[in-house]
């Protein structure tokens, strides 16, 4: 059994500290990722799990137990890196096999392992090629086939499929989730990207400079997100925000004025605090939460500058004023450039910030 | 296209005439004179006449098994030593890392007449510092220039001390170049610092490995200097006397164009052989 347990922990580099008392528990058999901007110190985090960092204060365990002190190959983890970290002389056989055959493990229970790794990762053909005569997918899968062969608790993934085309990615990102089914271990994952995070995971981890901002199922973070980061970070493309002032409050509503969209006003159900009337404010609505006007509880009319065609929707880039709207619309031919319309904002489907980017709800 | 290569040859004619009349004619006209009996004036042709005598000549299957010895023991030690060398210089541990690195390089920059005017002195009979340490730790004096296996000893020192630091600069490289997360993945295989030296690093340096090597054998093979400026001219009698002092002594002190062409080209011909019998060994596994 393997929960992970992150309590505390704080990483320094000399007096630079880039992860500030990270709390995270992991249950068994979860898929957790890990996901925020570059530098936001996901990599750190997981290479002390991993034991390929020290851990500078605070406590990781791993099923129970504490492994801050506990050699890298002892905590029962396998992982796979960005880069693949292959060993580039030998075979994929020899790669796989490299770290059993090393520790003097029986042959054939090594045979057995390796066999199994390359049916569940369909890389019996490669056996005996070395990486370089590999393409960036069949490498990853070498990567992953060289941890499964250590049957290890924990996997552990940085952004292992950041060098791959975009087409193999969506292939790969399948074959992991098939994987975590078939093995049921607990896996971390880390990325930057929000799509692989919100397809992969059970649960999601978003960092930012090295805090946790907020850890929640997918849907959950996209629904409910604790604040402006996480909102603008989960969903693509990016949430919207709406400069706003508020005018008045009543005991179960604050009624504020989008200062930008000439002085539209929106009543927004509140449950918990009040802003106090005259304060700035931020609204979000996502881009797929634009209806047609007249529909939601408050029109605002825009002017498109750009609309982009997928096929399945439209996305018509706004500039109202300083801001920029991006609004999701049902595959029209119709809109383009230069269109005037209206859309219409729901109440319950926006959300409301303070300035700092703390949720009003 | 064409006037584009056109005009590009025409710059680098001046190059290409100094090539050939320093480079490519010296090695056909050596190879010519390789074949003449260069004593009688004027010289004639006389294929027998140097490469018979170099095939009975004790001089030359002395000074060839001289070179050769020195080849088979210094090249190999002073590589192992490179290796060591450079795995200090890349160690994470090591303070003053460019200082180092340059006292390895030094010794490739210091003028040979000066080292082994140096080398002289320090292992001189009664007043060289290494006779002194040798005493100094209960151990005998050694008479390093007039015996010859001491002699062969000074010699190959010398050469390595002063090829090592260069050698270990360009397997510093090599080993700059292997990917940190490499060793990482090995250290989550359980697999020790040691094991990860052998299994890993040495296979990967392999290419830098065998260049070194190349490199050093070519050199061994012409090694002039330090039998002639250290153990003076070969000494004690031939005893250190190399192919290329052999050369030097029939060629300039002789005159005796002929045979020290034939000379050359055994060197050569040596070189290449051991280099591609040397490639060959570390080649790639298909
Ligand atoms: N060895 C190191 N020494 C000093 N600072 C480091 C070191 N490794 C990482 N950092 C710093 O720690 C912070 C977090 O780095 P980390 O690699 O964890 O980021 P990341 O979230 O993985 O980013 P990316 O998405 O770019 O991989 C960064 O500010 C980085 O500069
Ligand atoms: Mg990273």
């Amino acid at each position: 059994m393997a929960a992970v347990t992150l309590t505390n922990v704080v990483k320094r580099f000399g007096n630079f500290e880039v992860v500030h008392g990270a709390n995270i528990d992991i249950a068994d058999g979860e898929f957790v990722v890990f996901v925020g901007p570059s530098g936001c110190g996901k990599s750190t985090l997981l290479r002390m799990v991993a034991g390929l960092e020290d851990i500078s204060g605070g406590d990781i365990a791993i099923g129970g137990k504490v492994v801050n002190d506990v050699e890298p190959a002892d905590r029962g983890i396998a992982m796979v890196f960005q880069s693949y970290a292959l060993y580039p002389h030998m075979t994929v056989e020899q790669n796989l096999s490299f770290g059993l055959r090393m520790n003097g493990n029986p042959r054939a229970d090594t045979e057995r392992r390796v066999k199994r790794a390359a049916e569940i990762l369909r890389i019996d053909e490669l056996m005996q090629r070395r990486p370089k005569q590999l393409s960036g997918g069949q490498r990853q899968r070498v990567a992953i086939g060289r941890a499964i062969v250590r049957e290890p608790q924990v996997f552990l993934f940085d952004e292992p499929l950041s060098n791959l085309d975009a087409e193999l990615r969506v292939q790969m990102r399948v074959e992991i989730s098939r994987l975590h089914k078939e093995l049921g271990v607990t896996m971390i994952y880390v990325t930057h990207d929000q799509t692989e995070a919100m397809t992969l995971a059970d649960r999601i981890v978003v960092l930012k400079a090295g805090n946790v901002e907020q850890i929640g199922a997918p849907l959950d973070l996209y629904d409910d997100p604790a604040n402006r980061f996480v909102a603008g970070f989960i969903g693509s493309p990016k949430m919207n925000f709406l400069s706003a002032k508020v005018v008045d409050t009543s005991n179960s509503a604050a009624i504020i004025e989008l200062v930008n969209h000439g002085g539209a006003r929106l009543s927004k159900p509140l449950r918990d605090a009040f802003p106090a009337i005259g304060a700035e404010i931020v609204l979000g609505v996502r881009p797929e939460h634009f209806f047609e006007a007249g529909e939601g509880d408050c029109d605002i009319p825009i002017k498109a500058d750009v609309a982009e065609h997928l096929g399945s929707v439209s996305y018509v880039y706004a500039n109202a004023g300083p801001e920029e709207l991006i609004v999701e619309r049902e595959a029209s031919r119709q809109r383009a450039g230069g269109d005037h319309f209206t859309v219409s904002i729901k109440a319950e489907r926006s959300l409301l910030f303070d300035k700092s980017g703390a949720r009003i709800r | 296209m064409r006037t584009q290569n056109a005009t590009a040859y025409r710059f680098l004619t001046p190059y290409l005439l100094i090539f050939a009349v320093f480079w490519i004619w010296p090695i056909i006209s050596s190879f010519l004179i390789s074949f003449q009996a260069t004593r009688t004036v004027p010289w004639r042709f006389a294929p027998a006449f140097n490469w018979g005598r170099l095939i009975g000549d004790p001089a030359f299957y002395n000074a060839l098994k001289n070179t050769l010895l020195i080849l088979v023991i210094q090249v190999p030690v002073m590589i192992a030593l490179a290796i060591v060398m450079a795995v200090l210089l890349n160690s994470p541990l090591l303070k003053a890392r460019g200082l180092y690195r340059f006292a390895f390089f030094a010794p490739v920059v210091v003028g040979e007449v000066a080292y082994s005017a140096v080398f002289r002195l320090m292992f001189s009979l009664d007043f060289g510092i290494v006779n002194k340490l040798l005493n100094s730790i209960g151990l005998p004096k050694v008479d390093w220039f007039s015996n010859v296996t001491p002699a062969m000893a000074l010699i190959m020192i010398a050469v390595t001390w002063r090829w090592a630091g260069y050698n270990a600069i360009i397997i510093l490289a090599g080993l700059q170049s292997i990917p940190e997360d490499v060793y990482e993945a090995a250290t989550l295989d359980r697999v020790s610092k040691v094991k990860q030296f052998f299994h890993i690093t040495l296979p990967l340096l392999k290419p830098v490995i065998v260049f070194c090597a190349v490199l050093s054998i070519i050199g061994t093979m012409q090694l002039f200097t330090e039998p002639f400026l250290i153990t003076e001219r070969g000494g004690p009698g031939g005893g250190t006397e190399t192919l290329g002092l052999l050369l030097y002594r029939q060629g300039f002190r002789s005159l005796n164009f002929g045979y020290a062409s034939a000379v050359a080209y055994t060197m050569a011909g040596l070189a290449i052989a051991i280099t591609l019998v040397q490639l060959w060994l570390m080649r790639e596994p298909k």
